[in-house]
C-alpha cells in the first residue's frame, strides 16, 4: 500500500514536473542543436561550453568593471539576432549605449530594448532606486512568460549587491520555471552571482592577469598622446555548468576596439 | 440509354439540373462607366450602387457595372447605357459609357470611345479589334508589354489578338497571354463586387453603474466577441478600437482629466483620453490586425489602468476600424517568433509597467554627438531573416553609458590625467595606469545656448588602478571633467 501511495505520488510529480529537484543533474545537451542551446558566436566559447548557452535555462554571466562582461553578452544578442531570432535586454539602470549593440552586429530591428527607470540618483550609480532592480525582474518575467524570445538578458551589472540581494530567493526559482522546456536562452549579467542554484550555466568574467608592457589587463593600456584604446584581454571560467559537467573551464579571449563606439 | 451505350455525365440528373439553371439564367451583361471628368469618386460608386448591387470598382475613374436582368426594367443594352449617362448627367457627372457581354471589352470601349457604345454580343473581338494597343496601357498602367509590341509592329487590338499564342507564350511568358485575352474581349476573372464597408459597433448599457476594471473586463469580453466573430467572417482584423464610456453624470471635480491628481491631460497625451459631456473616450491604435477576443480585451484593461475613468460607467461602447487580415505563410525553416497579439500584449504590459519611453528598440541618431539615440516603437511583425551564424575569435570592447556624465576630478600631469576621483558611490577611481587620448570632438556649436545645444570635449580612455577602464572627458567649456562611459 505505502508503495502504491509513493507511485501515484511518483506519477503525480512527474504530470507536474515537479519530479526533480533544482539539483538534479539534467539531461546531457546536444551540442550541435542550436534549437537546445543558443551559440555565443565565439568560436572557442562555444566550443568550451558544449555548444553554447542551453535554453530553457536560467544562466548567469558575472563579473566586476570592465572584465568584457558587456561585450560578451551583446556579442550572444549578436549572434542570436544573426540566426533571425528576436531578442530581449532588460537593461535595469539604463546603460546601454546603442552605438555599441550596433557596432558588436546586433540588428537592432530585432532587439526590445526595455530601459530601466533610474530615480534616485541619475546615471550609474550605486545609490540606485531599489524598484528600478524590481521592476527589472517583473519586466523579464513578463518577456519570459510572452515567450519564442530566443534570447533575453537581464542586465543588472551596475547594480548595488544589496538591491540584488534584496530580491526574494523565489524569484529566480519561478523564472526558471517559467524558462523550462522553452527556447529561450536567459542570460542575468551581474558583478556578482546571484541565481544560486537556479543558474543553468554560471560564467565569470575577468580581466587577464598577464602583464603587459604598460601596466594591468593587457593591451588596454597603450598609453601616450594620440595612441588609440586597442581593447584587452579577458578570461571565461565556468563556475557552474548544471548537469553539463564543464566546471572549470578557462577560455581566454580578447577584445577590440571598434571605430564606431 | 436505350440504345446501350453506357450513360454520360450529362445524363445525370445533376448535370440535367445544371442546364436548366444555366439555361435559365441570364447571359451576362456588364456596362463600363469611365468618368471624365475627375474628382467624382464617391458620386460614381453611387450611381453604380443605384443601378446594380454587383459592381466593381477598379480606379476611382473606372467602375463595371453586372447590368444582366436590368432589361426587364429599363429595356435593351441601349435603353439601359442611355439611362446610366442621363442618371451621371444629372449628377454633374461626364461619363463614357461601354455596354458589352464581356467586362474587358466593355472596360477597352469605355476608354477608346465617346458617349456610349453598345456592343453586339460575341462581337467583343471585332469591335476591339480597330483600337490601338496602347489602350492597353490606359486600362491598366501596369502593363509592362506595349513597348515590345509596338517594336514588333503590332498597333492594333485586332494584330495582338491574331498573333499565335504559343509564340507570344514564348517571347512574354504568361502576362503575354493575358493582354491577348484582353484584347479579344475575354475576361481573365469574374466580376468582385465591391462591398460597403461594415461598421463593427457594439454597446451595453448597464443598469448599474460599475467601477473597478474587474467587472468591465466582463462587459467588455460580451461586447468584443460577437464583435470579433463578424470580423473573422469578413476577413477582418482590427486596426483600431474606440472605447467609449458613458460615465454617471456627478463625480469628483478633482478627479477630472487636467486637474491635480487626475488622469492625463489631453494634451500631453497622443491617445484621446477626454470627458466630454460625460464619456470618456480612449483610441487604442493597433499594431499590427487583431481579432483575438483575449488580447483585445487585455489591451483594453491595460491601457485603462494606466488612464482609469473617473467616475462609474453606465454604457460601454466599442467600435472597431476594420482593416484586411493577414496572411501569414509560415515555413518550417524559420524560428518561432512571439505573435503580433503576444507581442502586442507584451508591449502593453511593460509600458503600463514602466512607461512609454522606456520600451523599444534603439536606433542610431546620424549625428557625432557621443552617445546619441533614439528609441523608436518596437515592431511587432518581422520579417524572415538572413540568417548568418559565422563565429569570430575576437569580441569588440563596447561600452556602458552614464546617460548623465558622472563629476569627477582628474589630476592632470604633462597634459596626461594620472588620477581620477569622484564622490560617486561606486566609483571609487584611483591612479591612471595607462590612458589614450585626447580626442577633441564638438558639435552643434550652432544650435544656441543651454546645456543640450552643443558639446566641445576632450575625451580619454582611461585605466585606472581599480581595473576599470572609463571613458572621461573634459568639458572644455565648463573646464569640468567628467566620466562618460566604462569600457566594458
Amino acid at each position: 500500500m505505502p508503495t502504491l501511495a509513493r507511485a501515484d505520488l511518483e506519477s503525480l510529480l512527474r504530470a507536474r514536473q515537479l519530479d526533480r529537484t533544482l539539483t538534479t543533474a539534467l539531461a546531457p545537451l546536444d551540442p550541435s542543436d542550436d534549437y537546445v542551446v543558443a551559440p555565443a558566436g565565439v568560436t572557442a566559447l562555444d566550443a568550451s561550453l558544449g555548444g553554447g548557452f542551453p535554453r530553457g535555462q536560467l544562466s548567469e554571466l558575472i563579473g566586476p568593471r570592465s572584465s568584457g562582461r558587456t561585450s560578451l553578452f551583446l556579442q550572444i544578442l549578436a549572434a542570436a539576432t544573426g540566426r533571425g531570432e528576436l531578442v530581449a535586454l532588460v537593461d535595469a539602470l539604463d546603460t546601454l549605449d546603442p552605438a555599441s549593440a550596433a557596432a558588436a552586429g546586433i540588428d537592432l530591428d530585432r532587439l526590445l530594448w526595455v530601459r530601466g527607470h533610474v530615480v534616485t540618483n541619475p546615471g550609474m550609480c550605486r545609490d540606485v532606486n531599489p524598484r528600478a532592480v524590481e521592476q527589472a525582474v517583473k519586466a523579464l518575467m513578463l518577456i519570459l512568460q510572452a515567450g519564442n524570445f530566443g534570447c533575453v538578458v537581464l542586465d543588472v551589472a551596475e547594480a548595488p549587491a544589496e538591491a540584488i540581494r534584496r530580491l526574494p530567493f523565489t524569484t529566480w526559482l519561478r523564472l526558471q520555471r517559467i524558462l523550462e522546456g522553452s527556447r529561450t536562452a536567459c542570460l542575468l549579467v551581474g558583478a556578482e552571482p546571484m541565481a544560486r542554484s537556479s543558474a543553468g550555466l554560471s560564467v565569470k568574467c575577468e580581466r587577464a592577469r598577464r602583464q603587459q608592457p604598460g601596466g594591468q589587463g593587457g593591451r588596454s593600456d597603450a598609453s601616450g598622446p594620440g595612441q588609440m584604446f586597442k581593447g584587452f584581454d579577458l578570461e571565461l571560467h565556468v563556475i557552474s555548468a548544471r548537469g553539463r559537467r564543464r566546471e572549470g573551464v578557462c577560455v581566454s579571449l580578447a577584445t577590440e576596439a571598434s571605430p564606431d563606439v | 440509354m436505350s440504345d446501350g451505350m453506357p450513360p454520360s455525365a450529362s445524363d445525370s440528373p445533376r448535370a440535367a439540373g445544371g442546364a436548366r439553371l444555366a439555361a435559365s439564367c441570364p447571359p451576362p451583361l456588364y456596362a463600363c462607366l469611365h468618368a471624365v471628368s475627375p474628382g467624382h469618386a464617391g458620386t460614381l460608386v453611387q450611381l453604380a450602387r443605384d443601378f446594380s448591387p454587383r459592381f466593381e470598382c477598379h480606379r476611382d475613374d473606372l467602375v463595371s457595372i453586372d447590368i444582366r436582368g436590368l432589361d426587364r426594367l429599363l429595356g435593351d443594352p441601349g435603353a439601359i447605357g442611355a439611362e446610366l449617362r442621363r442618371s451621371a448627367a444629372a449628377r454633374g457627372l461626364r461619363l463614357q459609357v461601354a455596354v458589352a457581354a464581356t467586362r474587358t471589352a466593355a472596360m477597352v470601349l469605355a476608354h477608346a470611345r465617346p458617349g456610349l457604345t453598345v456592343v453586339e454580343r460575341s462581337g467583343e473581338a471585332a469591335a476591339l479589334a480597330p483600337l490601338p494597343v496602347g489602350l492597353l496601357e490606359q486600362v491598366d498602367p501596369a502593363c509592362p508589354v506595349i513597348p515590345a509590341l509596338k517594336r514588333w509592329g503590332v498597333r492594333t487590338l485586332g494584330e495582338l489578338a491574331a498573333l499565335p499564342p504559343a509564340g507570344l507564350a514564348a517571347r512574354l511568358g504568361q502576362p503575354g497571354l493575358v493582354w491577348q485575352a484582353m484584347a479579344r474581349g475575354q475576361d481573365a476573372r469574374p466580376l468582385v463586387p465591391t462591398l460597403p464597408e461594415e461598421r463593427f459597433e457594439s454597446s451595453a448599457d448597464l443598469e448599474w453603474p460599475i467601477e473597478g476594471l474587474e467587472p468591465l473586463s466582463f462587459v467588455l469580453t460580451r461586447l468584443l466577441e460577437p464583435l470579433t466573430i463578424r470580423l473573422e467572417r469578413r476577413d477582418r482584423g482590427a486596426a483600431a478600437v474606440h472605447l467609449a464610456l458613458d460615465l454617471v453624470k456627478c463625480y469628483d471635480a478633482d478627479r477630472r482629466p487636467g486637474a491635480a491628481g487626475g488622469g492625463a491631460h489631453p494634451a500631453s497625451d497622443p491617445a484621446v483620453d477626454v470627458v466630454r459631456g460625460g464619456t470618456f473616450t480612449r483610441t487604442l491604435e493597433l499594431p499590427a490586425p487583431l481579432r483575438d477576443v483575449r488580447t483585445l480585451r487585455t489591451l483594453l484593461l491595460l491601457d485603462l489602468e494606466s488612464h482609469p475613468p473617473p467616475a462609474a460607467i453606465e454604457r460601454v461602447t466599442v467600435v472597431i476600424d476594420p482593416t484586411p487580415g493577414r496572411v501569414l505563410q509560415h515555413t518550417l525553416f524559420t524560428r518561432a517568433h512571439p505573435t503580433p497579439e503576444q507581442l502586442s500584449t507584451l508591449i502593453a504590459r511593460l509600458t503600463a509597467l514602466l512607461g512609454q519611453d522606456r520600451i523599444g528598440r534603439p536606433a542610431i541618431v546620424d549625428s557625432y554627438r557621443p552617445g546619441a539615440f533614439v528609441v523608436q516603437p518596437f515592431p511587432v511583425e518581422h520579417g524572415v531573416a538572413s540568417a548568418s551564424s559565422a563565429s569570430s575569435a575576437s569580441l569588440i570592447s563596447v561600452l556602458r553609458r552614464c546617460r548623465h556624465p558622472v563629476p569627477a576630478r582628474v589630476a592632470v600631469a604633462g597634459g596626461r590625467p594620472v588620477a581620477v576621483t569622484t564622490d560617486r558611490r561606486g566609483f571609487a577611481g584611483g591612479r591612471v595606469r595607462g590612458c589614450a587620448g585626447p580626442w577633441r570632438t564638438s558639435g552643434e556649436w550652432w544650435a544656441g545656448e543651454g546645456p543640450e545645444a552643443g558639446w566641445n570635449r576632450d575625451e580619454w580612455d582611461v585605466s585606472l588602478s581599480d581595473g576599470a577602464i572609463y571613458r572621461i572627458f573634459r568639458d572644455r567649456v565648463t573646464d569640468g571633467w567628467f566620466i562618460d562611459a566604462v569600457v566594458d
